[in-house]
């Protein structure tokens, strides 16, 4: 199997492992991290898009031009990403840190719940309740209690 | 025309030095800002005078094209320039834990928005784009609740995850195509995009950039974001970012992406959000979050508008974007007092028949009553959208039907409740005088736009024409290449 083919399954896969691990997760830290493997996948791929095996650096070293040179565009693109990256990767742990002071938690499921009655207490409305559900529903619950 | 730079570059300066000049003395930290974003908005406009007809581009630091980064200036492009700066100016964070860090975070977003709608080259695009995001993060953390923490937060994960499906989507463009400026991609895009990792490439980029545009599926941060961040703040990411980021998928599409699938998938994700938007606000019980979702529905109808092909479409979709870029901000300014339970603003009316008179005025614009702008917005977008063949196309002007009637029912309850008085009950908090003199302001722009309504469409159209010319485009950027 030949390097190149490897490298895109390690792109793609990472990109997918990443975005599961936002989608399927409710701990923050873990949804943080997913955002840097994705972040790191969609690097990786970028790096990838003019990849060839085995080609030097694009530098010339006393008049002697390489036959083939990799191309030095996406590196210096992704160095930008991964600056970027890290940025945004330290604000979302330190925004972490608040919402973990504000609520006490980090699940992300308890954190939108307490959200949502902030803002309803802020309004000061009521939260949407079982009363707004659907006749059917409501008479089958009754049922069953 | 060297001055195009200024209009990125200035306000990113000071943004840096302000906290230097904050400490030589607090009287020049306070109004430097706001006045940098008046010059800039100043020299926006001297710029669009002097361009006319054929659009600017500028080679950033004397390099050549396919390395250099590329600065486009056409008339829709300095439009949006001089909104971010004139929306930032107007909607200027007063107040607040921090003020200069406030106003340094919003000089930056007045750079960055006007990078964003300035820039000729994908990667740079990007960046302002991410710079943007983080940017606002930081202003809707400003009022430092537990709910705005929270709120930002769920917004990042959100924003994060679509930047990064933007980046992907930028590695599938650069790999089929090695270059990102795009007025080269507009050259190579019919041999080398022309297929289904081009349309892949602009889903990607589509939802990524559509997480600020209010996008479908990407939208779960707007009622959030909007009811917990300052008010002022709300209406700057309602009414002025959310068009840089549509921009920018415009330009794409005007460009790059030239398949009908990809019109398909923006036609579709564009009716999905004005049937959730307009539901949903039908539904809300508070004022803001209200706004947020019937922010969402009029991007939707943007959306709709848009992915009708040719210049027709950009016509459209930019009569409604340059509506609600002036409607929303100033609605947003009237939530300033009366945020909360819409049943508590009864009797509004008494205490403050101004802003209720200009909270009518608005809502009939958004609802699109004759003569007022909206109306003829909405109108332009029908007429349209009944000209296309495709069933998909009645089935969107079906929906921005449908959707106007649920805002008139539920924009008006929120009106009746102003003129009603009920026993008992204490009427809301009159505004304060900032907030009133802006939305009067915009309100006056909106109703002054009825007198002149034919050389604004005329000059619309004439930004349309231009905007949507690809051929323009790679002319002015390299002018040895004949298309």
């Amino acid at each position: 199997m030949d390097t190149g083919l490897i490298l895109y399954t390690a792109a793609f896969g990472l990109i997918v492992i990443g975005s599961a691990g936002i989608v399927l997760s409710t701990h923050l830290v873990r949804i943080i991290f997913g955002i840097a493997l994705l972040e790191a996948g969609a690097n990786l791929l970028l790096l990838l898009a003019t990849y060839r095996e085995g080609s030097p650096a694009p530098i010339i070293v006393n008049g002697h031009i390489p036959a083939t040179m990799a191309d030095p565009v996406p590196q210096a693109l992704v160095l930008t990403a991964i600056v970027i990256g890290v940025g945004i990767l330290a604000l979302a742990l330190s925004l972490a840190l608040r919402v973990q002071r504000a609520y006490g938690t980090l699940d992300l499921r308890e954190v939108r719940q307490r959200l949502d009655q902030d803002i309803a207490d802020e309004a000061g409305i009521d939260l949407p309740t079982s009363g707004d559900a659907p006749q059917a529903v409501m008479s089958r619950q009754e049922g069953r209690a | 025309m060297n001055n195009l730079v200024l209009l990125v570059a200035l306000p990113l300066i000071t943004a840096f030095l302000l906290p230097v000049i904050n400490r030589v003395s607090a009287f020049a930290g306070r109004w430097s800002g706001p006045l940098i974003l008046l010059i800039t908005s100043v020299l926006g406009i001297s710029l669009w005078s002097q361009l006319g007809d054929s659009a600017v581009a500028v080679e950033l630091g004397g390099f050549r094209p396919p390395l250099g980064i590329t600065l486009y200036a056409d008339q829709m492009a300095i439009l949006f320039a001089v909104a971010a700066s004139l929306g930032t100016l107007l909607l200027w964070p007063n107040g607040g834990a921090d003020p200069v860090r406030q106003s340094t975070l919003a000089l930056i977003l007045a750079a960055s928005g006007s990078g964003l709608a300035l820039s000729g080259d994908l990667f740079n695009i990007y960046v302002f784009y991410e710079l943007v995001a983080v940017v606002s993060y930081g202003l809707i953390a400003g009022k430092a609740t537990s709910g705005s923490y929270a709120a930002t937060m769920r917004y990042l994960v959100v924003s994060s995850f679509g930047a990064a499906m933007a980046l992907t989507g930028i590695a599938l463009v650069y790999q089929a195509t090695g270059t990102l400026n795009l007025a080269q991609l507009a050259q190579l895009a019919p041999t080398q995009l022309n297929n289904i990792q081009g349309l892949a490439a602009f889903v990607l980029m589509l939802i990524g950039f559509g997480v600020k545009a209010e996008l479908f599926p990407v939208n779960t941060w707007v009622p959030e974001v909007y009811a917990t961040a300052p008010t002022r703040i709300s209406a700057l990411l309602a009414g002025v970012v959310s068009k840089l980021a549509l921009l920018i998928i415009v330009r794409l599409l005007v460009l790059v992406f030239h398949q009908p699938e990809a019109l398909t998938v923006m036609l579709v994700l564009g009716i999905m959000g004005v049937v959730s938007g307009e539901l949903a606000a039908w539904r809300a019980r508070d004022f803001k979050r209200m706004l947020a979702f019937s922010s969402i529905g009029q991007l939707g109808i943007m959306f709709i508008a848009f992915s009708i092909p040719g210049k027709a479409g950009v016509f459209a979709g930019l009569a409604v974007a340059l509506h609600h870029l002036v409607v929303k901000p100033a609605l947003f300014l009237l939530a300033e007092r009366w945020s909360g339970s819409i049943s508590k603003l009864a009797g509004a009316a008494k205490t403050s028949p101004l802003a209720a008179g200009l909270f009518v005025l608005l809502a009939l614009s958004l609802i699109g009553v004759p003569p007022l702008p909206g109306f003829w917005a909405k109108l332009l977008v029908l007429v349209e959208l009944s000209q296309q063949a495709q069933a998909l196309y009645y089935l969107g002007a079906f929906v921005i039907l449908a959707g106007a009637a649920l805002e008139a029912n539920y924009l008006f309850r929120v009106a009746s409740r102003f003129y009603l008085t009920e026993k008992g009950q204490t009427a809301p908090a009159t505004h304060r005088m900032p907030e009133l003199a802006t939305a009067s302001l915009l309100c006056a722009a909106l109703a002054g736009s009825v007198l002149m309504l034919t050389p604004l469409a005329e000059q619309i159209e004439d930004i349309a024409s231009q905007a949507a010319d690809a051929a323009h485009y790679i002319q002015t950027v390299n002018p040895e290449t004949l298309p």
